[in-house]
């Protein structure tokens, strides 16, 4: 085989992915560090429209794939795509937002700065920001503070914050790396009503969670254990395989059968 | 690279600063401090140093020459004459008082005037009329060394006040004199050589600390990872915040420049905006060294570290306080890849010299490139980092 048809054929491979209706798709990706395998040969669909919960204890390679999937690592095997584009994208980047876990926003800027400074980094107009930041204050309830400097939020309001950049330009896909803890119950309720309207919108949510109540309410739910998918499908379906009452006890029986 | 998206950078970098009062202030008073403090300290002259006088001539018909030279030391203030003693003092031993009192460090030094002093000048003069070859009378000058720049003040004034004495009482005319004729630099005082200097070092000082920081926060903090996950690319951070800081170092010199003007008067022969546009590019430069640095700093802490680093050669071998040619030639070399250098060069030419851009177009393009030789490095870092 010459370098010729290496190309075509890959390039043949890459139409396939074009064409493929997921949103995320990876193949065997893979990430290790020094003697750590981060994430085992990973093989994810996640299709458009989808809501999809990643849930696993810390250290089972959430956070490390879906930094490789926005581009921030780089992947040590495998590849991943994203709306059919390979990973790392530059094109695509403002069809996606990303909420770390770290929160990652200005605190010496304000509620409004923050939010007008990712609004400028996807170019969005002035016009089309200002009507997406009271939509986005209203829904986190930060409307109030719009003014006020991030470092003088609560932790709670932060994450409000962190989530209302993430949403800012309205993307295609969102990745939200634990985006509800320390929001307390009731707008908990909010952002997950918010959530279900953005999937009635056609967007596709990837987030990852502790709370298996709010990994119930998933399309799809990821199950991880030390960088591998254990078990993936709907909620009732996982529940119902392992033959488990909750979702916690069906990832622990995956989990022993796994390691059995 | 987009520019609407490196100007959101920008921004973002000044409204940061903006809210932080403290650092606001910072930024404008330190230069003032800075160039208050350095102004007066280093623009002031010797005064006032205490000496002895010990005065044992016997005079001569044709008056005492003695008395002539002291008469012009005590004229001016760079020496302090706490005790002049005369001929009718031998008695008390003058000579072993003044020497005791520059032992026990009470003055700096005891200036004494042989019995014979003018007579012995006389005769010399006599014989130089004859051409007799004659020795030469000396002044006895017994000195507490330990300070160069003070000794070196009392024999200057010394040699001086009989240069005068000569001259104009006994019409000795020196065969040949040396005239200087300024090119540049016609009533320039040690100030006005100085507050270039001063502009570049704390423009290039606080650029650099700003910067390093900044980076370093952006990186515990994540927010540089969060941003290159968004169309923003590295060359726009870069850029963006090349821009906020350089316009920073701007800022500042003005603050500088308007304070050396108030205060010291300093004079500016040549354009001032072509002097900060050349410490704008200084700070554009450091801004790139303090982000290049700041990926290897793991906190804030470690990154002030680098601060000394930075800060001493540049403090001492790019010709801020003394000149190049006072640098051993061993360390030229350093001097010469040291930005502030040609900095500092540039803005003394331009306001001594009067120079403009086609005089000193060599030190903006060193500068330039060094700036983005550093802004290249800084984009580059930040995409192998992935």
């Amino acid at each position: 085989m010459n370098a010729k048809d290496v190309k075509e054929i890959a390039t043949r491979a890459n139409r396939i992915a074009v064409r493929s209706d997921a949103a995320i798709s990876t193949q065997k990706l893979r990430k290790q560090f020094d003697d750590l395998v981060a994430v085992s040969d990973l093989d994810l669909k996640i299709a458009n429209g989808t809501l999809y919960g990643m849930i696993g204890p810390n250290g089972s390679g959430k956070t490390t794939t879906i930094k490789m999937l926005v581009g921030l690592l780089r992947p040590t095997g495998g590849s991943a795509f994203i709306l059919g584009e390979k990973v790392p994208i530059k094109a695509n980047l403002s069809k996606i937002g990303y909420m770390p876990q770290d929160l990652a926003i200005y605190t010496d800027l304000t509620i409004h700065e923050n939010l007008e400074l990712f609004s400028r980094a996807y170019s969005m107009s002035g016009e089309e920001f200002e009507k997406r930041e009271s939509e986005l204050l209203k829904m986190v309830d930060l409307e109030a503070r719009r003014d006020s400097l991030v470092g003088q939020l609560s932790g709670g309001m932060r994450h409000r914050v962190s989530l209302a950049c993430a949403l800012i330009h309205d993307p295609q896909i969102v990745f939200l790396d634990e985006p509800t803890v320390g929001v307390d119950p009731e707008l908990r309720v909010g952002f997950w009503n918010y959530f279900k309207k953005l999937k009635a919108a056609g967007k596709t949510i990837i987030m990852t969670t502790h709370y298996m109540d709010e990994a119930s309410r998933c399309d799809v739910v990821g199950m991880m254990r030390l960088g591998e998918l254990i078990a993936e499908g709907a909620p009732n379906q996982l529940m119902g395989s392992a033959s488990a009452g909750n979702l916690e006890d069906a990832f622990l029986k995956f989990a022993r059968s796994v390691s059995a | 690279m987009n520019l609407r998206r490196t100007l959101a950078i920008s921004q973002k970098a000044l409204r940061a600063l903006k809210h932080d009062r403290r650092t606001l202030g910072f930024l404008v008073l330190m230069p003032l401090f800075m160039i208050t403090i350095f102004g007066y300290t280093f623009g002031g002259n010797i005064k006032n140093v205490s000496v002895y006088i010990v005065n044992l001539d016997q005079g001569s018909p044709n008056g005492s020459v003695s008395q002539a030279i002291i008469d012009d030391l005590t004229s001016r203030d760079v020496l302090d004459a706490k005790a002049i003693y005369g001929p009718e003092d031998v008695g008390t031993n003058p000579i072993g008082i003044a020497m005791d009192k520059v032992k026990k460090a009470d003055i700096w030094a005891a200036i004494i005037f042989d019995t014979n002093f003018s007579k012995d000048v006389m005769d010399a003069l006599d014989n130089l009329r004859l051409g007799i070859p004659a020795m030469p009378v000396s002044i006895a000058v017994h000195l507490d060394a330990s300070n160069p720049n003070i000794a070196q003040a009392v024999l200057t004034e010394v040699q001086k006040s009989l240069q005068t004495a000569l001259v104009r009482d006994y019409h000795l005319l020196p065969p040949a004199v040396v005239q200087e004729h300024r090119i540049y630099g016609e009533g320039a005082r040690f100030i006005d050589f100085f507050a270039p200097g001063v502009m570049g070092l704390a423009a290039m000082m606080v650029t650099f600390m700003i910067s390093i920081i900044s980076f370093v926060h952006e990186r515990t903090t994540h927010t540089l990872d969060r941003l290159l996950t968004t169309p923003v690319t590295e060359g726009e951070i870069v850029g963006g915040y090349a821009l906020a800081f350089g316009l920073v170092a701007f800022m500042q010199s003005s603050v500088i420049l308007v304070g050396a003007i108030l205060l010291f008067q300093i004079q500016i022969e040549g354009s001032a905006l072509l002097a900060l546009s050349i410490i704008f590019l200084l700070g554009v430069g450091s801004q790139g060294l303090g982000f290049l640095l700041s990926s290897n700093a793991r906190n804030e802490f470690q990154a002030v570290q680098f601060l000394p680093l930075i800060l001493f050669p540049s403090i001492l071998l790019a010709g801020v306080f003394w000149p190049l040619e006072a640098v051993p030639a061993l360390l030229r070399p350093v001097s010469y890849f040291i930005p502030l250098t040609y900095a500092v060069d540039g803005c003394r030419s331009v306001m001594i010299r009067g120079w403009g851009i086609d005089q000193v177009w060599p030190q903006m393009a060193v500068l330039a490139v060094f700036a983005g030789i550093m802004l290249l490095l800084s984009a580059y870092s930040l995409k192998k980092r992935r």
